[in-house]
């Protein structure tokens, strides 16, 4: 996992017995500052800066290559929020964030708990299913534009049996989205299913064992034991899988630009548009903006729920 | 003792330095004497990025003056980008292959250098009466020359001889849209099962060229999107009467369909397809059967809208123009353009290219290129909607609207219209 | 669960059977998009153009790479992504390094206060900063440099987290003896901090290089022409170019991008996995 929340108590060494500024704890708090300098530099100016920046300039009009901006208050929020691509776009990233996170999680929960078992073969398994993780994206979007391929595309071969009609999945309206999301799930599963197994091996073996003497069927097992005692982990891969989807660029970038009519743009997709593409810095500015907010949100609502729900 | 952990980190940002020196010896490829050096965007792949690198190979060659680098920065959309980002980072090429309706925007801001000095100044037997009037038009803008064309084309229908063939039709291109819905009708073939098998045409869909060929549709119909002012003609009878024949043929006759590339047509998908005359030469190379390039079908006339590229100066320094104007006098002279012809398929751009012997011997042993220049008489720039930053990208909202989503016609272009004029309000005035 | 049991019944068999069958689809289904880029990528126009298509061309296409590799200058696309991805890895972990040694053993009141805000910045995607930060290098003039792919992106939370983790479970003896031996803090980091911390700094690397290997927006961005391309965004306009190019060649390109992150998955996948079902790593 990646942090746990009781390790973000502060350096035990780093706060220390008050004392008057001695030669030493001067010394040590210039070599502090001089360590962390790099760091601190770094994300002042290419993290925290950007944030307070995309807010000035989300006030202004400017074009990227004009010399001068021209200040319009609050106009480019109007227009965005009057804006039906932008209502769109807000729609497409939440129905691929929720779909992405359902679907993906439960098919990487249903095979962390096969692989949970004492089978032979797991770490075979296991290096096949995880294999996408690490895989460029820009070339998981090239082979599956061509598995998509409304003629000759590997995906036919599996729907043209059934008698369904093969759609032209990156053409069409009703289908660029899912097709999308269909790449981010088979992308993503490996993972989750590592980090699930990861949960399942810290359950104790002891409470299946009681739960074995008491008679409890495999199915009571998983709703009373396993499911509640996985919630940390359920519940950080939610998060983080949300966030991760809101975030989505570069396999709708390769695979659809976005369209056709919009029916695949997302957020960071149509922030690119507007900042690189047709050179609306302000109005890209309002709109990572607005990203930013939405994700400080749901990270903020992370913290507060995660205490209430999940156990520990 | 601490000092030395300072002396350290010291040693470690000396470190972090040196490493951009090596950067920056890694990027550095120039050096400042001798010949002057510029830099070239091309775009464009296939053979006619192949004639473009032989040229500059050719140009380098000949003389000592000036080495051209060229560099390739993909489709035309998105060379236009790059340019925009080299403006705003200050670093731009000397010579550009520009995409001809975006002369008056870079123009506009300063961008590009006006030529009419090096015209004036050139002591050579350089002559600029010499190139096809049609073809330099939309080099100039507010009086003065900004670009010389290159590598222009029209857009044509490429025909499938053999799919007509077989359906019992004459091996005979549509000669106006009516004719092109007939023989789409007639070339159509379903299974039982009501897959496609087969259908007439395939309508370009994506954001370089879906407009182009519309436009194609909509002078041929007497009509155009926008003209110089920047009015905006959609709704208007023609371009309505084009988009509703696109549509009917996709959703009511169903014998198109929208089509992402020119697979479907060499796949045997869809007898006939838009193309530009320079995908002349790699049709015809991969095509497994007999391709007859035509003019785009007419209605109430023939008339086309001149695409491709030109060549525009952007360079901001003394030396490196007059090296860049050396070599785009060398890319659009007789002998480099009848090769560019020859190659490509695209128009000759100089009376003394279309009398280059090579071009008149080539055109008597192929006489289906020679199309392109029998075309060249129905030509005319294109809307001036194309320049501004979203102009391609409403029009390509426009086709989809039309092609996928099966919208009224009528609606369409009157969004379309807005769209357009909300644009060049917000983005250009 | 059934492995409690060591009674081999029927029962037993067909729980058996299913786990498999789910596991082996599973794979099958995460496995044949690689399986149909490589058939494809040695097919002939012909056989790709076929349906129900063929699993095994009739004659291997070695050419089709040839041909890909010519498409675009793939050759200086590689060298730009291992420098950019080298160079990337070697200063975010010296910049995580330093600033987890001072979170984990220099006394300072206020670092708690760093340390918050460090965190903090973990939270802020980094698509939000694409224009300030492009803005930022074009007063550099860092556009179209490797500098500009790079450092951007080298600051480090995650990775001072995690070697700060690890350097606090060093025992404190060591550091001692350190400093009796004289050694200063840069250099107690060096000879005795990090070689400690081996095992997680190797997954780090491995990790932080895929990332910086895979990575396509901001590369995308900030570079303009083909000699700055790293390796996505080349194969990027490789397949954006106005002419047709075949799927067979489309897939040997996106092959090349692909060998070398398969080869290290492949080799230090134990490694990598385990890394991150250890927390060692986030995704």
């Amino acid at each position: 996992m990646a942090v746990k929340r009781d390790s973000y108590i502060m350096p035990t060494r780093g706060v220390g017995v008050r004392r008057g500024m001695t030669i030493r704890t001067r010394r040590d708090m210039f070599t502090f500052l001089l360590f962390v300098a790099p760091n601190f530099i770094l994300l002042g100016v290419f993290v925290f800066w950007p944030i307070l920046y995309s807010l000035i300039l989300s006030f202004f009009k400017w074009n990227m290559i004009a010399p001068k901006k021209t200040f319009i208050g609050f106009q480019n929020y109007q227009s965005l929020f009057s804006d039906p691509v932008f209502w769109q776009v807000t729609r497409n990233t939440l129905v691929l964030a929720l779909a992405t996170v359902v679907v993906k999680l439960s098919i990487s929960l249903v095979l962390a708990l096969e692989m949970n078992t004492d089978i032979r073969g797991k770490s075979f398994y296991r290096a096949i299913i995880f294999s996408p993780t690490f895989t460029t994206s820009v070339a998981v979007a090239m082979v599956w534009s061509w598995i998509f391929d409304p003629h000759f595309g590997l995906l036919k071969v599996f729907i043209s049996p059934l008698g369904l009609r093969a759609p032209d999945w990156l053409w069409e309206t009703e289908y660029s989205l899912p097709a999308v999301i269909i790449v981010l799930i088979w992308s993503g599963i490996g993972y989750d299913m590592v980090l699930f197994l990861a949960g399942l091996k810290n359950i104790p073996r002891e409470i299946y064992d009681a739960a074995l003497v008491d008679g409890v069927s495999p199915w009571q097992n998983f709703i009373y034991i396993t499911f509640p005692l996985l919630s940390p982990t359920t519940f950080f891969l939610t998060i983080t899988s949300f966030i991760g989807a809101l975030k989505a660029f570069d396999i709708i970038a390769i695979m659809t630009d976005g369209g056709p009519l919009n029916s695949s743009n997302v957020f960071v997709y149509y922030l690119y548009q507007n900042a690189f593409q047709w050179f609306k810095t302000g109005f890209a500015s309002a709109l990572a903006l607005i990203l930013f907010i939405l994700i400080m949100a749901i990270t903020l609502v992370q913290n507060r729920l995660s205490r209430r729900w999940v156990h520990y | 003792m601490k000092k030395r952990s300072m002396v350290w980190v010291l040693l470690l940002a000396a470190l972090l330095l040196s490493t951009s020196t090596l950067w920056a010896a890694a990027e550095v490829e120039q050096a400042p004497t001798g010949p002057v050096k510029i830099v070239y965007w091309r775009s464009l792949t296939g053979v006619a990025g192949d004639v473009q690198e032989e040229l500059v190979a050719q140009f380098n060659a000949s003389q000592d003056k000036v080495i051209v680098e060229s560099q390739f920065q993909g489709a035309y959309a998105e060379i236009l980008q790059k340019l925009l980002a080299a403006l705003a980072a200050g670093e731009v090429p000397d010579v550009v292959l520009l995409d001809s309706p975006f002369v008056p925007l870079f123009a506009k801001d300063g961008a590009l250098f006006a030529l009419d000095n090096l015209v004036k100044n050139d002591k050579t037997a350089f002559n600029l009466k010499d190139y096809i009037p049609g073809l330099l038009a939309d080099g100039y803008y507010d009086g003065k020359l900004y670009a010389l064309p290159v590598m222009r084309s029209t857009p044509l229908l490429y025909v499938n001889g053999d799919m007509l063939a077989e359906a019992g039709l004459p091996r005979k291109a549509p000669a106006t849209w009516d004719e092109f819905r007939a023989i789409s009708k007639a070339v159509t073939k379903y299974n039982a099962a009501g897959e496609m098998i087969q259908v007439g045409a395939g309508f370009t869909l994506g954001l370089t060229t879906a407009h182009w060929y519309f436009q194609g549709a909509v002078y041929a119909y007497g009509g155009q999107i926008s003209d110089e002012k920047f009015g905006m003609h959609l709704s208007e009878a023609p371009a309505i009467a084009a988009a509703t024949l696109w549509q009917d043929m996709v959703f009511k006759d169903k014998t198109a369909i929208p089509s992402n590339s020119h697979d479907d047509f060499l796949n045997k998908k869809v007898a006939m397809v838009f193309g530009s005359t320079g995908s002349m030469g790699n049709l015809l190379s991969r095509a497994t059967f007999q391709v007859i390039p035509a003019f785009i079908p007419g209605q109430v006339q023939n008339l086309v809208p001149v695409g491709g590229a030109v060549l525009a100066m952007t360079s901001n320094d003394k030396w490196r123009q007059q090296a860049a104007w050396d070599f785009m006098k060398f890319m659009t002279n007789a002998e480099s353009n009848a090769k560019i012809v020859i190659k490509t398929g695209y128009m000759p751009v100089t009376t003394s290219a279309a009398n280059h012997p090579d071009l008149v011997a080539y055109f008597k042993a192929n006489p289906e290129r020679a199309v392109a220049i029998d075309q060249l008489k129905y030509t005319r720039p294109q809307a001036s909607v194309i320049s501004l930053g979203k102009g391609t990208e409403i029009l390509r909202q426009m086709v989809e609207k039309l092609l996928i989503a099966n919208m009224d016609p009528a609606t369409v272009m009157k969004e379309t219209d807005a769209a357009l004029l909300k644009e060049y309000n917000e983005s250009y005035k | 669960m059934e492995g409690l049991l060591h009674r081999k019944n029927f029962t037993w068999y067909i729980g058996r059977f299913f786990t498999h069958a789910i596991l082996i689809l599973a794979s099958i289904i995460i496995g044949l998009p690689f399986l149909w880029m490589i058939t494809t990528s040695i097919k002939s126009p012909a056989e790709v153009s076929m349906f129900p298509p063929i699993w095994w061309p009739e004659t291997v296409r070695w050419d089709n790479f040839s041909k890909a590799w010519s498409l675009a200058p793939f050759g200086r696309f590689y060298l730009n992504s291992a420098i950019t991805a080298g160079t990337g890895v070697i200063l975010e972990v010296m910049v995580a390094a330093l600033s987890a040694y001072a979170f984990a053993r220099i006394r300072f009141k206020y670092s708690g206060i760093f340390f918050m805000v460090m965190l903090a910045a973990m939270m802020i995607p980094s698509q939000v900063a694409l224009i300030p930060n492009y803005v930022v290098l074009k007063h550099l003039g860092w556009i179209n440099t490797y500098k500009g792919i790079v450092i951007p992106h080298v600051s480090s939370v995650f990775g001072a987290f995690l070697l700060r983790q690890y350097f606090l479970t060093v025992p404190g003896a060591l550091y001692d003896a350190a400093e009796m031996d004289g050694l200063g803090h840069f250099r107690t980091m060096l000879y005795i901090a990090l070689p400690l911390a081996r095992p997680v700094l190797g997954t780090l690397v491995l990790y932080l290089f895929i990332s910086k290997w895979n990575s396509y927006l901001w590369p995308l961005i900030v570079t303009n022409t083909q000699n700055m391309r790293t390796l996505p965004v080349g194969l990027a306009m490789v397949r954006s170019a106005e002419y047709a190019i075949g799927p067979e060649h489309l897939m040997a390109a996106s092959l090349f991008v692909l060998v070398p992150v398969l080869f290290i998955y492949f080799i230090a996948q134990k490694q990598l996995i385990e890394g991150i079902a250890a927390g060692a790593v986030k995704g």
